[in-house]
């Protein structure tokens, strides 16, 4: 049985302290993009925490909604990439592959959730970051786009090790790297096609909602929360 | 080349001429084949221009344009099938977005059809030397006899003549 | 006032053949606004994309706003040649050559735009369907392969139709000139003769391009607005974008044709061949496509705001009433509220009137095309990702480049053809013979024959009635 990747982020749990999006920052070689370059709205956040917030002090509410890629199963980027760089794996992730992008931008254009993102200028890091960057992903080139891959490098590599031990991954044995910096475990990763696995279980929940669901884009993040955002009570 | 031609300044007059060539060419010893008619403009209406208006280009570039079709078909429906990479949960082969490609390709096919039809059919290009007289940039129309036999010419010359108003020339 | 064949070849050779100062001072202009382009984009091929203002969430601005813009004014020639020549309307005959060579011009450019806007241009190539060594094929379901297709066979179309009628007109030249002139113009006419064959295929190969251009150039510009109808964003998820940027690439084709014509008229004195009736017929068409668009923007607009959706209506009072509404309504006033009277009004409808009313809708067209694309990038659904855009002077200048392009390609075009089809003017001027006569057969029979004359009446004289 192929797996097919999933998350469930728990919005009840949600704190906004962003290690997630440092995390991610770290794993996967984004350079941060400078106070100028982030005026102008060219900060890369392949993951970015979402506040939202309601009423006025001392009765305000705040909500915080991490928003990734979505690797919707119906995904409006992958049939508008002219050179396939945007498609469908068979484990139901949405691949961005770096080297067949020639930067039209139209999957960017054509995502209801805004999580893609281009290389304006060739990435940078002033030293000794530049010592920091992961071997096991890619630099992307000016010009190019990119996006969160559930740290397919990490699925990768757990997948191959397992092959080679000849055995089956086991849930929870590995984790991308927001999953895996969130203190207060509000996301959770895994194969949804294992019904046995927590992110199986989650999605069942009766919290459970997904993110612009009615545009049929069929997202494999599931958001849990208590009250529906316009009709919640107490927080 | 050798040439008789005459430039006649109105299309009925040089139509009469070509009508003499005609009747009375193959005693005067020439072939169809050898009567010119050269115009700056078409001059439909008129038999002398007419006479060659049948043509099979249109069959032509509809048969081209059924070859782009299937070309168009073959090209996305191959690729589609060769590399399969599923999109948007849409199938491997999406016909409906193959029909704009195959659409395309028509189109085109019936534009090169017809293009290369007509440079077939009129001889374009052609480099080699062709009867003409810059005369006939300013309205006159060339009717003339392509190497007309020597002993033919004062027939010829005489029958340009009772067409109408003419000035006869001649090249070698 | 009708012109013999010899003055006609005269008053439209001579432009050719003769520059004046205006002419050179014109080809500089042009020429620096390229040039200036041409900087621009080395500059953005090495620093990259960023020195654009494009940004999270605005991916597409300037760069496609100007493809959509020059692929819009390449549909004047479509229409104006291939429909009137089916339409067999006589007044097309001095219109249709300029008329073309806009669509192929504006289309070049067009076809330029997308190559420059990419974030790696040099790899413009891979949407080439052809074998290669990265085992893959380009991706069909894409729009931007459509636009691929669609530019490719009509830029191919309409240069045939553009050449195809140069060819005995190249003749012509061929014939009247000496030196480089005569080697060049005997190598664009392909040796054209001038018999009656060539001019049946001639026409029969224009009649089948006059056909099929029609549908593809509505394809291609439906094709184009697809680009954004196929995504989810809001306010580009229309079914309503094919007709009405068909109608809207027509619309600006015609005023930007009416354009041509009277910088024509005035500078290679043209005043007897390009006649007030001509502005006077292209105005009413112009002023049914200004009611057109405007319909085709109010059923949008309408549905829209009845339909209240969340997402949709951030983008509809942006455009409307907050950051977009002085270009909105500034686009309204130059596509509908200036030439509907200055198009309407008979007495207004004269060539001044006409040029004011295109130049209006030109400018109204180009903010149209930015309204729809900026806009609703701005305001996508997750209300975190909205943005702003402003541009830098690397996209104003490759802006001017396309205005420069345009200019410059037409003036030298005007120096190598006329811009008035010679032969087509004459074939007006003359009338067709009323009375068809029976035709004559070719007699193979030798001197028995007697030189019979099968025509009864050989030497009547009024033979054209």
């Amino acid at each position: 049985m192929p797996h097919k990747w999933a998350m469930v982020i728990d919005l009840d749990r949600c704190t906004g302290c962003e290690a997630c999006v440092v995390a991610c920052h770290a794993e996967n070689n984004i350079a941060t993009a400078g106070p100028d370059q982030a005026a102008r709205g060219r900060a890369k956040h392949w993951i970015r925490v979402e506040r939202s917030w309601e009423g006025e002090f001392p009765n305000a509410r705040v909500r915080f909604q991490p928003v990734l890629c979505q690797q919707c199963d119906d995904a409006p980027c992958e049939p508008v990439c002219p050179t396939y760089a945007s498609y469908h794996t068979p484990e139901g992730l949405n691949a961005q592959v770096y080297n067949r992008c020639i930067g039209t931008r139209f999957c960017a254009n054509a995502c209801p959730y805004t999580v893609r993102f281009l290389n304006f200028y060739n990435p940078q890091w002033d030293k000794p970051l530049n010592l920091q960057l992961n071997p096991d992903v890619s630099v992307r080139s000016v010009g190019i786009m990119e996006k969160c891959t559930f740290c397919v490098q990490r699925i990768r590599a757990a997948e191959i090790q397992a092959e080679g031990e000849k055995r089956e991954l086991k849930d929870g044995e590995f984790n991308p790297a927001c999953v895996q910096s969130c203190a207060p475990k509000a996301m959770v990763f895994g194969d949804l096609n294992d019904p046995n696995s927590e992110v199986s279980r989650l999605a069942r929940s009766g919290r459970s909602t997904k993110l612009l669901a009615e545009l049929g884009t069929k997202p494999n993040v599931t958001y849990l929360q208590q009250d529906s955002w316009q009709n919640g009570k107490n927080g | 080349m050798k040439a008789l031609y005459a430039l006649y300044s109105d299309p009925d007059t040089a139509q009469r001429a070509v009508n003499a060539l005609k009747s009375s060419g193959g005693s005067l010893g020439i072939t169809e084949r050898q009567i010119v008619v050269v115009t700056a403009e078409p001059f439909d209406g008129y038999d002398f221009s007419d006479e060659h208006s049948q043509t099979r280009i249109f069959t032509i570039a509809s048969f081209a344009a059924i070859l782009g079709a299937i070309l168009g078909y073959w090209l996305t429906r191959f690729t589609q099938l060769s590399y399969p990479l599923p999109t948007g949960g849409m199938p491997i082969v999406t016909s409906w977005t193959n029909g704009i490609i195959i659409y395309e390709m028509t189109m085109l096919g019936a534009v090169v059809g017809a293009v290369i039809t007509l440079l077939v059919t009129a001889r374009l290009p052609h480099f080699g030397e062709s009867l003409s007289d810059p005369a006939i940039w300013q309205g006159k129309i060339l009717v003339g006899v392509a190497d007309p036999p020597d002993r033919s010419r004062p027939e010829l010359e005489k029958h340009f003549r009772l067409a109408g108003p003419a000035e006869i020339k001649s090249t070698s | 006032m009708a012109k013999t064949a010899e003055q006609i070849r005269g008053d439209l050779l001579r432009p050719v053949f003769e520059s004046g100062a205006g002419y050179w001072l014109g080809v500089g202009i042009a020429g620096s606004m390229v040039l200036a382009g041409v900087f621009a984009f080395s500059y953005q091929v090495y620093h990259g994309l960023g020195v654009w203002g494009l940004n999270w969430p605005v991916f597409w601005a300037f760069d496609i706003t100007n493809f959509v813009f020059w692929i819009g004014i390449s549909h004047a020639g479509t229409l104006i040649s291939a429909i009137l020549r089916l339409a067999n309307a006589g007044w097309r005959r001095p219109v249709t050559r300029c008329a073309e060579a806009i669509t192929v011009f504006a289309l070049s450019i067009g076809a330029i735009i997308p190559i420059c806007h990419l974030g790696r241009p040099w790899l413009f190539y891979w949407l080439v369907p052809y074998p290669n060594e990265r085992h893959i094929w380009p991706n069909f379901r894409s729009p931007l392969l459509w636009d691929f297709f669609a530019i490719l066979t009509y830029l191919t179309g309409s240069t045939i139709f553009l050449f195809l009628p140069i060819i005995p007109d190249a003749a012509a030249a061929r014939d009247l000139t000496r030196g480089w002139r005569k080697k060049l113009y005997a190598v664009l006419s392909l040796g054209w003769q001038g018999n009656p064959k060539q001019w049946h295929r001639l026409e029969s190969a224009m009649h089948i391009m006059a056909i099929a251009i029609i549908p593809v150039a509505v394809s291609v510009h439906t094709i184009v607005s697809w680009d954004f109808a196929m995504t989810p964003v809001p306010m580009w998820h229309s079914t309503i974008f094919g007709p009405y940027f068909v109608t809207g690439a027509i619309f600006s084709g015609v005023a930007a044709l009416i354009l041509a014509m009277a910088f024509l008229r005035k500078f290679l004195h043209l005043e007897e061949y390009l006649e007030p009736i001509h502005f006077d017929n292209l105005g009413k068409l112009l002023l049914t496509m200004s009611l057109l668009w405007f319909y085709f923007t109010f059923a949008e607009r309408l549905t829209t705001w009845y339909g209240n959706d969340v997402s949709e209506m951030n983008v509809f009072w942006t455009s409307i009433r907050q950051n977009f509404a002085p270009l909105f309504w500034t686009m309204v006033v130059c596509n509908l509220i200036i030439p509907f009277p200055l198009l309407a009004i008979k007495k207004l409808r004269t060539i001044t009137g006409t040029c004011i009313a295109s130049a209006t809708i030109v400018i109204g067209m180009w903010i149209e095309r930015f309204l729809i694309i900026v806009p609703a990038l701005e305001h996508k659904f997750l209300p975190y990702a909205w943005g702003t855009y402003r541009p830098t002077w690397v996209e104003d200048t490759l802006m001017v480049a396309g205005f420069g392009m345009m200019g410059l390609l037409y003036l030298l075009f005007s120096k190598l053809v006329p811009m008035i089809s010679m032969w087509e003017m004459e074939a007006g001027v003359r009338k067709a013979p009323l009375v068809r006569r029976p035709a004559v057969r070719f007699e193979p029979g030798g001197a028995t024959a007697k030189a019979r004359v099968a025509d009864p009446e050989p030497f009547a004289t009024d033979v054209s009635r």
